[in-house]
C-alpha cells in the first residue's frame, strides 16, 4: 500500500469519532482506534524493509511547474517516530475513554486527537520541506484545540493561547529558515537537502538559517528560554498532556533537530548553541520540577528537563551522543507517557493533584502505585530500566566533550547535578504521593481505576522493563536504523548491554542516586531557600506582553486607519508620489524624440472643456447634483476622446459605464445631504491642493514621457494573431474572450462577488429617506410622468435589439458581451426609472443573482468544454459555415464565453442598481421585516 | 460633385445653421425658464435635423447608396427632446420657478401643478 494512504487514512479517521459518538462511548473509542490501528499495521508491515536500511519514498507531482510535490519518506527515524506516535496514540485513545467524563464531548476530543496525530505523522513522513512545515503548523493548531478542550476554563484558554503563540511564532521562524535552506540547495526536496550538508554549512547564510530553524525547534520543544508555555499547557486533559509531552508535540522539535542533524550539525555554532541551550534547559527543568506541588507540574518540568537532555546530546560533538539522543527519545516517550497517565488516574480517582495533600496512596491503589513507581524509577535512571541505559550513555558522552575547551570538565559535573535533581524529583513523585503518611483533605476516597484504564500503563511499564533488561533484543535494530538516518549512515560502535563494568558513568549514576536521596531528604531547607524568591506566573507575564502588543497595534491602527477616506487617499497618493517621483528624477527630460501629432480645433476645444468641467467638479463639489453633472461631462469627453483616437470599444464601454455611474451616484446621493458645509480648514485645503497638484504633475509627466517614446508592447502579437488564432478581427474582444480569457473569467467572478456583496449590504439597509429637497420642497407626487414611461417602453425593444447586435458583432467589430451587457442594463434601468418598481416587479421575474451565477457558470463551462477535446482550459474554437439564405457565417466558441460575460454584467449591474433604487420606494426594507 | 446636389446640401446646412443659431440666441435672450425651454427643444432640434439631413445627402452621394444613420439620429433627437423639455417644465412647475408677468393663461398654473385638467375644478377651493 502506498505511503500516502497512511496520513489519508488518519485524516478520514478524524471524522470517525464524530459519526460514531452516538453509538456510545465505548463504541466511539473502538471505532476511533480503527484508523490508527490500521495505519500502525501498515507501517509495521514496512518494518523489515526500513530496518534493512532502505529509505522508502513516494511522490506525487502537485504543481510541477514550480517544483511543488507531495512527497513521502519513510526511513529509520521516521519509522521510530511513527511507531511511537501511533502506538502511544492508540493507548491514549483507550485511556481517554475512561478518563473523560460523561459530560465531555468525546467525539470532538477524539477528532482533535486524530487530527493532531495526522499532523504529527505527516511531519515525520514528509519528504518535502514545505510539506513538513505545513504539518508542523497543523500540529500547533490542533494542539491548541486539544489544550483548550475544556474551553470554559480560563486556564485552558490562556495555556492554549500561549502554546499556540510561542510554537506558532517559532513555526514562522522555521519557515524562514527552511526557505533559506531551500534557496541555498535549490530544492524543497528533503532527500536533496539531506545530501547537500556541505553546501549549506559553507554558505554565507548558514548561521541565519541555523538560528531560524533552531528557533522553530526550541520553541516547539520548550527549550530555555521558550520553556514557559509547556507547564501552562498542563491545563489540558491528562490524556492530551500524556500524548503531547511524551511522544509527540514537544518531540517534533527534537525530531526536527534529528532530521536536520546531517545537514546543519558539525559546526561550532551548532554545538555551542544546541548544547548550551540543552544544558540550561536540563538544569532549569530538573531544579524547578522539585518545587512543583502539582503532580502534572512536576512532570511538566521533568519533561522540559529531559527534552533539554536530548537537545544537549544532539548538540554534542560525538556520533555516539546522537545515538544516545535517539535512544532517549524512545525511552522518555515510554516512561513519560505512563507517568502522565498514572498522574491522571490519581487525579481522577482522588480528585486532587496537589502533592501536599496526596499522601499514602499506596494503601488505596497499590497496583497503580507499583506501575507509577516503576515508571518513575525509569525516569530517575534506576538500573534494569530503560531510562538507566540512555542516561548511562548520556553520562558517558558528557565525558568526551571538548566544545568548551578547558572548561569542558563542567559538562559532566553539571550533567551529574541534573541527574541528582532528576533522582530527587522522581523520589518526591514516589514518596510524597504513595507514602509519607495519610492523604489530607482530598475530595474523594481514592481507589483503583477501571480495569481497562490501567492497560495502557501496564503495556508501557512492561516496555520500560523489557527494554531495560533486554535492550538489544527489544529495540536494537530499530535504534540502529533510526540512528543511522540521523548520522547519515556512519554508525559508530556501541553496545546496548546493561552492564559495562565499573567505570566513570556508573560512578556518576551512583553519585546522582546518592545525591538525589540526600537532596530529597533535606528538601525542607531547599524549599525555604526557594521561598525567598518571588514566584512569577509566566501566564501573567505573557498576557501582559500580549496585551501590550495588542495595545500598541491598536494605537498604531487607530492612528493609521482612523476611518477618514480623505486621509487614506492622501496617504495613498503620497506613497505613489514617493514611489514614482524618484525614477522620474533620473529621467533627464520628459520629452522623448517621437514627433508630436498635429492638433486641431476640435481636440483643443474638447481638452479645454475637459479641464473646465473637471475644475468645476472640484469647485462645485459641495452642491452634489451639480458636481455630478459636471463630472459626467468629464466622462463624456473622455469617451469622445477614445472614439477620436480609434478605440471604439473603449468609447462605447465608457459611454455605457458613464450612464450607469451617473444613475448609481444619483441614487446614492439621494440619501446624502444635498449640500455640505465647508469643513476643511484653509491649511488643509492648501495641503490637499498641493498633494493633488504634484500628483497630477507627476502623472502627466509619466504620460508625456511614455507617449513621446517608442513603446514596444505585446500589441503587435495580438494584432497579428487575432484573426488567425482567435477567429475575430476585433482585437479587443479577441483579447478579452480568447487570449486573456482566463483573466476575464476571473474578472467576471470578481464582478459577481462584488455585486453580491453590495446586494448584501443594501438588502438590510435602513436609511433615513429625505422627505424633501434641500430647500424644503416636498417631492413631486407625479413620480412617473406618462411621456417618459411611454417613450422608454417603446424604445426598449430597440435598445435590446441594439444590444443583441452589439453582442453578436463583437468578435469582429466594436462591441462584445461587456458592452452589450451594459446597454441591456441601461435599457432595463431606464424602465425602472420611468415606471417604478411596482410596474417592473410583475413584468421582469428574472432573479439577478441567478443571472450572475449562470453567467459565471456558462463562461467557466465554455472554458472547461475544451477539455472534452483534450485541449487546455479555455482553448477557443471557430469555423466558417454556409447557411442557406443567410450566407457564410463564422461560429466561435468564444461567443458562448461572451454570453457568460454578458449575463454576469447584466446581473451584476441590475442587482446593484435595482436594489439601490428600491431603497427609495416602498419596497425598501423596514423595521418589521 | 453635381451642382444641384451641392446646392441642396448647402441649403440644408444653412437652414440648419440658422435654426441652431436662433436656438442659441433664444437661450440667452428669452426671459424665463418656461419660454427659454422652447429655444433648444424646438429651434435647435429643427436646426440639427437640417444639418443631419445635409450630411445624409452628402454621404449618400459619396457612397452611392442611401445612408440612413443621420435619419436615425434625427429620430432619436425628435423623440427625446420633447421628453426632456416636458420633464424640465414639470420640475420648474414643481419648484415654482417664477414666470414672466405677461405669461398668458397663468391662472392654469395651480391646476396644472395639482395635475388636473384645466376645466376640472372639483378640487379647487
Amino acid at each position: 500500500m502506498s505511503l500516502f494512504w497512511i496520513p489519508v487514512l488518519l485524516l478520514i479517521g478524524v471524522f470517525v469519532p464524530l459519526i460514531t459518538e452516538r453509538f456510545g462511548r465505548t463504541a466511539c473509542a473502538f471505532f476511533t482506534m480503527l484508523a490508527p490501528a490500521l495505519a500502525l499495521t501498515q507501517i509495521a508491515g514496512l518494518l523489515p524493509e526500513v530496518l534493512s536500511g532502505e529509505v522508502l519514498t513516494e511522490s506525487l507531482a502537485w504543481i510541477p511547474a514550480v517544483g511543488l510535490t507531495l512527497s513521502m519518506r519513510l526511513d529509520g527515524l521516521g519509522m521510530m517516530f511513527s511507531l511511537l506516535i501511533l502506538g502511544i496514540g492508540l493507548l491514549i485513545i483507550l485511556y481517554a475513554r475512561y478518563y473523560l467524563s460523561e459530560k465531555d464531548a468525546m467525539g470532538r476530543f477524539y477528532a482533535y486527537l486524530i487530527l493532531f496525530m495526522t499532523a504529527m505523522l505527516s511531519i515525520v513522513l514528509s519528504n518535502n520541506l514545505l510539506q513538513l512545515w505545513m504539518a508542523w503548523e497543523v500540529t500547533s493548531i490542533s494542539s491548541f484545540l486539544l489544550i483548550s478542550y475544556w474551553s470554559s476554563k480560563t486556564d485552558s484558554r490562556k495555556g492554549a493561547r500561549m502554546a499556540l503563540t510561542v510554537t506558532g511564532a517559532g513555526g514562522l521562524a522555521l519557515l524562514a529558515g527552511l526557505l533559506i535552506i531551500a534557496d541555498i540547495v535549490g530544492s524543497y526536496d528533503l532527500a536533496t537537502v539531506l545530501a547537500s550538508g556541505d553546501v549549506i554549512r559553507e554558505h554565507a547564510m548558514y548561521p541565519v538559517a541555523l538560528i531560524l530553524v533552531l528557533l522553530g525547534a526550541f520553541t516547539k520543544s520548550a527549550q530555555f528560554p521558550f520553556h514557559f508555555w509547556l507547564p501552562h499547557a498542563m491545563a489540558a486533559p491528562t490524556p492530551v498532556s500524556a500524548y503531547l509531552h511524551s511522544a509527540t508535540m514537544v518531540k517534533a522539535g527534537i525530531f526536527l533537530l534529528a532530521r536536520m542533524y546531517p545537514v546543519l550539525s558539525g559546526t561550532e555554532l551548532w554545538f555551542l548553541t544546541v548544547s548550551l541551550t540543552g544544558l540550561a534547559t536540563l538544569l532549569l527543568g530538573a531544579y524547578v520540577a522539585l518545587f512543583k506541588h502539582d503532580l502534572k507540574g512536576l512532570l511538566a518540568y521533568s519533561t522540559i528537563s529531559h527534552l533539554g537532555l536530548i537537545t544537549l546530546l544532539l548538540g554534542m560533538d560525538t556520533k555516539l551522543a546522537a545515538v544516545a539522543a535517539v535512544f532517549h527519545i524512545m525511552n522518555h516517550a515510554i516512561f513519560k507517557a505512563s507517568l502522565f497517565m498514572a498522574a491522571g488516574i490519581i487525579d481522577h480517582e482522588s480528585g486532587s493533584r496537589d502533592m501536599r495533600k496526596l499522601n499514602g496512596l499506596w494503601r488505596y491503589m497499590p497496583y497503580t502505585a507499583t506501575l507509577a513507581m516503576v515508571a518513575a524509577a525509569s525516569m530517575a535512571g534506576v538500573p534494569l530500566l530503560n531510562g538507566f541505559l540512555s542516561k548511562e550513555m548520556f553520562f558517558a558522552e558528557t565525558l568526551h566533550q571538548v566544545a568548551l575547551g578547558s572548561l569542558s570538565w563542567m559538562i559532566p559535573v553539571l550533567a551529574t547535578l541534573g541527574g541528582i535533581f532528576s533522582v530527587a524529583y522522581s523520589l518526591r513523585f514516589i514518596h510524597d504521593v504513595f507514602f509519607n503518611g495519610e492523604p489530607i483533605d482530598i475530595p474523594k476516597t481514592p481507589h483503583e481505576p477501571p480495569r481497562y484504564m490501567k492497560i495502557p500503563i501496564e503495556i508501557l511499564v512492561t516496555m520500560c522493563l523489557l527494554v531495560g533488561i533486554f535492550p538489544s533484543f527489544m529495540i536494537g535494530s530499530l535504534l540502529q536504523a533510526a540512528s543511522s538516518t540521523v548520522l547519515d549512515g556512519q554508525l559508530p560502535e556501541y553496545s546496548l548491554s546493561v552492564w559495562h563494568g565499573f567505570n566513570l558513568p556508573l560512578l556518576m549514576s551512583a553519585i546522582a542516586m546518592a545525591g538525589g536521596l540526600l537532596v530529597y531528604a533535606y528538601r525542607g531547607r531547599l524549599y525555604s531557600f526557594q521561598a525567598q524568591f518571588r514566584e512569577t506566573d509566566a501566564k501573567l507575564v505573557f498576557e501582559g506582553v500580549i496585551q501590550a502588543i495588542v495595545r500598541q497595534a491598536t494605537a498604531f491602527h487607530e492612528w493609521m486607519a482612523n476611518g477618514s477616506l480623505q486621509r487614506y487617499v492622501a496617504l495613498l497618493l503620497l506613497l505613489t508620489l514617493v514611489m514614482t517621483a524618484s525614477p522620474l528624477m533620473e529621467l533627464n527630460s520628459a520629452a522623448g524624440h517621437l514627433p508630436h501629432q498635429p492638433v486641431n480645433g476640435i481636440e483643443i476645444t474638447a481638452a479645454i472643456l475637459l479641464c473646465i468641467s473637471a475644475l468645476a467638479t472640484v469647485i462645485l463639489h459641495r452642491q452634489r447634483m451639480v458636481a455630478l453633472i459636471t463630472l459626467s461631462v468629464v466622462g463624456l469627453i473622455v469617451s469622445i476622446t477614445f472614439a477620436r483616437f480609434s478605440a471604439p470599444d473603449l468609447a462605447l464601454t465608457q459611454l455605457a459605464v458613464e450612464v450607469v455611474t451617473v444613475i448609481l451616484l444619483m441614487l446614492a446621493l439621494f440619501f446624502l445631504p444635498q449640500k455640505t458645509k465647508n469643513e476643511s480648514s484653509p491649511r488643509r485645503v492648501v495641503r490637499d491642493l498641493g498633494i493633488a497638484a504634484v500628483c497630477g504633475g507627476v502623472i502627466a509627466t509619466i504620460n508625456y514621457a511614455i507617449i513621446t517614446r517608442p513603446f514596444d508592447s505585446i500589441s503587435e502579437f495580438f494584432l497579428a494573431n487575432s484573426k488567425t488564432g482567435g477567429g475575430g478581427t476585433n482585437v479587443v474582444n479577441v483579447i478579452l474572450v480568447d487570449f486573456r480569457g482566463f483573466d476575464t473569467l476571473g474578472e467576471i467572478t470578481v464582478l459577481g462577488i462584488a455585486a453580491l456583496g453590495i446586494f448584501k449590504l443594501i438588502a438590510r439597509m435602513r436609511l433615513a429617506m429625505p422627505s424633501a429637497d434641500e430647500k424644503g420642497r416636498a417631492w413631486s407626487e407625479d413620480r412617473h410622468p406618462l411621456i417618459l414611461a411611454m417613450i422608454s417602453q417603446s424604445l426598449l425593444p430597440l435598445a435590446l435589439l441594439v444590444s443583441v447586435y452589439i453582442f453578436l458583432r463583437g468578435h469582429n467589430m466594436p462591441g462584445g458581451g461587456f458592452i452589450a451587457g451594459l446597454v441591456t442594463s441601461v435599457a432595463l434601468i431606464q424602465q425602472y426609472i420611468a415606471h417604478g418598481v411596482d410596474w417592473i416587479k410583475p413584468r421582469i421575474k428574472v432573479d439577478y443573482q441567478v443571472l450572475i451565477a449562470s453567467g459565471v457558470l456558462i463562461a467557466a463551462l465554455t472554458g472547461a468544454g475544451s477539455w472534452l477535446f483534450d485541449k487546455p482550459f479555455l482553448t477557443s474554437w471557430f469555423d466558417y459555415f454556409d447557411i442557406p439564405w443567410i450566407g457564410k457565417i463564422e461560429l466561435a466558441s468564444a461567443i458562448l464565453f461572451d454570453l457568460g460575460v454578458y449575463l454576469t454584467v447584466v446581473g451584476a449591474t441590475l442587482l446593484i442598481l435595482a436594489n439601490l433604487g428600491k431603497l427609495t420606494t416602498r419596497h425598501r426594507p423596514t423595521v418589521e421585516e | 460633385m453635381n451642382f444641384w446636389v451641392e446646392l441642396l446640401i448647402s441649403v440644408l446646412l444653412i437652414l440648419g445653421g440658422v435654426f441652431v443659431l436662433v436656438g442659441s440666441i433664444g437661450l440667452i435672450r428669452l426671459k424665463d425658464l418656461y419660454v427659454r425651454l422652447h429655444a433648444p427643444t424646438k429651434a435647435t432640434t429643427l436646426g440639427l435635423g437640417g444639418i443631419l439631413l445635409g450630411s445624409m445627402v452628402y454621404m449618400s452621394h459619396q457612397h452611392g447608396y442611401l445612408t440612413i444613420h443621420e435619419l436615425l439620429i434625427t429620430l432619436f433627437l425628435v423623440i427625446t427632446a420633447p421628453v426632456t423639455a416636458h420633464i424640465l417644465a414639470k420640475v420648474a412647475m414643481h419648484h415654482e420657478v417664477p414666470m414672466m408677468k405677461r405669461t398668458r393663461n397663468a391662472e392654469h398654473v395651480s391646476t396644472a401643478r395639482k395635475q388636473q385638467a384645466p376645466g376640472d375644478t372639483k378640487d379647487q377651493d
